[in-house]
């Protein structure tokens, strides 16, 4: 066998492997006898065959390079990875100075009495009111765009003064981003032709038309539990009602009984262990969250959904394509001794303010705790992860700032330059959308269809997208604003906006 | 036949310019890495590996020793492959590349690889009926990948994350 050959074999058995025991796996396996029936498919040339449909469709990333080490697989670009290294460490300092500060241990065992309690309290931990005042938040979001801000290339020339070579916008770093006709193909079920729930399902418009047929379809796909169709079917949006065994299907969730019996190991290993940033967790659920219109009735799912993340190990293999590294400690008097390493917290992730808003959409789909854990979890590993570090990767977040800032500055330059003008750099705006994937400040059933087409399309740009579409929408009010508080008040509140007719607007229906 | 890497050795980049050096200040566009094999034995080239770093296009041109009687012949293996799609954007830039012999258009080989193989020929078909070796070399490799998967016991993580017991912990490790 060629070398090159023995490779991609041998990554093909580990992602087998990796399947084995799940319900994709009997699918893929039943779909393949079927397929193998078909007088079309020649045995000899198989494997060639199928190699070749890998490269051309483009559907699956080539298997990386046998010499790249497991860093370039995290982040290929070396400057990326140390601003992110840099980052993790400031991250690290701040959570040590405040332990150092408050005299408080990271983590130590609770005591039996605390643990009984916190067992009784365990479905309505929002009743307790412990005295949080001295904890403060590791990091903000905007501490997090500072960084990005920063970012450069060591070997792209932009010059230190303004030309024409700079960017306009705040990212300066020089990645790929696609252009409105680019991101028309790509969102090709969009279109001003093809049927959108959020949009063909309003009073106006007559079921017959479109939605009758939509969730027809729709029925059809889980009840063949075909996850591939689920996630091209839900580009178009998802009925309420299918929602929740929709994404479950595309997330490949199913709750087997050792899932639940995970979730309860979570839960019992919360109730053992003490951590310092479940303080934090609480804090900032407690401060935010309960005051929230939409989120407030959820407020004891967050708490035992985030506590329960910071248990599970099982989160620390994403670390593998996520080019931020786990947060390592030694346990107590054993410093240095690697048989005594641990990560802190267990999965690895130290919460930003007002994480939970990651979790709150999903309280409104799933009420039974096991199952509202999982799908979180499994939505953080595939996409929000991408958010919190710092990557050259399409959806990650630095990506869709300078995507946002490319279609700003492409489609509509002049509102562009009058916000560069009066100080409003618009990123400084977006960011805390996009960083929150919209939580927070769109209505549920928006927020829960744009999240729909993040399933459907397998990607985090729509989110750029949809923020220079708001953009877009209020230019006329923001061309008259003279600062950027203003700005900000123009765009303060987005929970009356309908997302699915700006994106189509901005995407299809604007003059380029 | 196992791989071996063959040692050589990497000259420094020499800039190919038009005019004079000192007095031009565009910055060139094209750069030449030469590599040497010193006190090699003839062997058989199968694979370049490199790690990118901001190249867009690269040739890679041989020379090649015919005879003894003959002077050497500069051949061109490969003529501006593409490394990174768009030069102005990051992709590709700092990516693992490997060029295998059999991606270069070039139908002869030069003369200091020893046992020359020729392009191959795709097996004929006997009347539809698939070629045995190749079905039974397939099968092969299948059984083998079969044994490494069955080999190797799956690990469901039971997701332990103090040390038999303890995880009190004071503060987190810069290292």
């Amino acid at each position: 066998m060629l070398q090159e050959e023995s490779d991609i074999s041998l990554i093909i058995a580990q992602i087998v492997q990796k399947l084995k025991g799940s319900n994709l796996y009997a699918q893929l396996e039943r779909q393949a006898w079927a397929s193998l029936q078909r007088p079309e498919i020649k045995l000899e040339s198989l494997k060639e065959d199928i190699k070749e449909f890998f490269k051309i469709s483009g559907l699956f990333p080539l298997p990386s390079h046998p010499a790249a080490p497991p860093e370039h697989l995290k982040e290929p670009l070396v400057y990326m990875r140390k601003a992110q290294g840099s980052w993790e460490k400031r991250i690290l300092k701040s959570l040590n100075s405040m332990c150092t500060e408050l005299s408080i241990p990271l983590a130590r065992k609770r005591p039996a009495g605390d643990q009984k309690e916190l067992l009784n309290k365990w479905n309505e931990m929002g009743t307790d009111e412990p005295d949080l005042s001295l904890f403060r938040p590791v990091y903000a979001p905007k501490d997090f765009l500072e960084v990005l801000i920063n970012l450069r290339n060591p070997n792209y020339e932009n010059g230190d003064s303004l030309s024409f070579r700079t960017h306009l916008g705040l990212i300066q770093v020089p990645l790929k981003v696609k252009d409105i006709p680019e991101l028309k193909e790509c969102f090709a079920e969009l279109g001003l032709n093809t049927g959108q729930l959020g949009i063909d399902d309003s009073t106006q418009v007559p079921p017959e038309l479109f939605e009758n047929e939509h969730v027809r379809i729709g029925q059809k796909v889980l009840a063949e539990q075909d996850s591939a169709a689920a996630q091209q079917y839900i580009r178009q949006g998802s009925p309420t009602a299918l929602r929740a065994e929709l994404w479950a299907l595309i997330l490949n969730i199913s709750s087997q009984p050792e899932d639940i019996l995970y979730y309860e190991q979570l839960k019992t290993n919360v109730i053992q262990h003490d951590l310092l940033v479940d303080s934090l967790i609480y804090k900032d659920v407690k401060l935010t969250a309960s005051n929230d219109d939409y989120y407030f009735v959820f407020e004891d799912y967050l708490y035992q959904v985030l506590l329960c993340f910071s248990r599970d190990t099982s989160v620390l293999s994403h670390f593998a394509y996520n080019s931020a590294s786990p947060p390592k400690s030694y346990i107590r008097g054993k410093l240095g001794l690697e048989e005594y390493a641990v990560f802190y917290p267990p999965n690895g992730k130290i919460l930003s303010i007002n994480f939970f808003l990651s979790v709150a959409p999903l309280c409104f789909l799933y009420h039974e705790p096991s199952k509202l854990y999982q799908i979180f979890r499994e939505m953080y590993v595939r996409f929000f992860f991408r958010l919190h570090s710092i990557s050259s990767h399409p959806s990650g977040i630095v990506s869709l700032c300078l995507l946002f800032e490319t279609l700003l500055q492409t489609y509509l330059p002049q509102l562009f330059y009058h916000l560069r003008e009066i100080g409003a750099q618009p990123l400084r705006i977006s960011f805390k959308w996009m960083v929150r994937a919209f939580s927070g400040y769109l209505a549920t059933d928006q927020l829960l269809l744009l999240w729909d087409r993040i399933l459907g399309y397998n990607s985090l740009e729509i989110l750029a997208v949809l923020a220079a579409a708001v953009f877009a929408f209020r230019a006329v009010n923001l061309m008259e604003v003279t600062s950027l508080a203003a700005a900000e008040a123009v765009l303060a509140d987005l929970s009356t906006l309908k997302v699915m007719p700006l994106l189509q607007i901005f995407l299809f229906a604007t003059v380029t | 036949m196992s791989r071996v890497s063959v040692p050589c050795h990497v000259k420094g980049t020499v800039a190919l310019q038009v005019g004079d050096v000192r007095t031009s200040h565009g910055r060139p566009g094209v750069l030449v890495i030469d590599v040497t094999f010193p006190n090699v034995a003839p062997f058989e080239l199968q694979e370049i590996t490199f790690k990118n770093y901001y190249t867009a296009f690269l040739s890679i041109r041989v020379r090649q020793h015919t005879s003894m009687h003959t002077p050497a012949k500069w051949v061109t293996c490969l003529r501006d492959y593409c490394l990174m799609p768009d030069p102005h954007s990051e992709e590709g830039a700092q990516e693992y590349v490997s060029l295998f012999k059999h991606q270069s258009p070039s139908m002869t080989f030069p003369k200091w690889l020893s046992h020359p193989v020729p392009c191959e020929q795709p097996v004929p078909l006997l009347e539809g009926l698939p070629d045995p070796s190749r079905v039974s070399s397939e099968v092969q490799q299948m059984w083998a990948l079969t044994e490494m998967i069955r080999a190797s016991h799956t690990s469901t993580r039971i997701g332990r994350f103090d040390v038999d017991g303890c995880y009190d912990l004071n503060l987190l490790s810069y290292t």
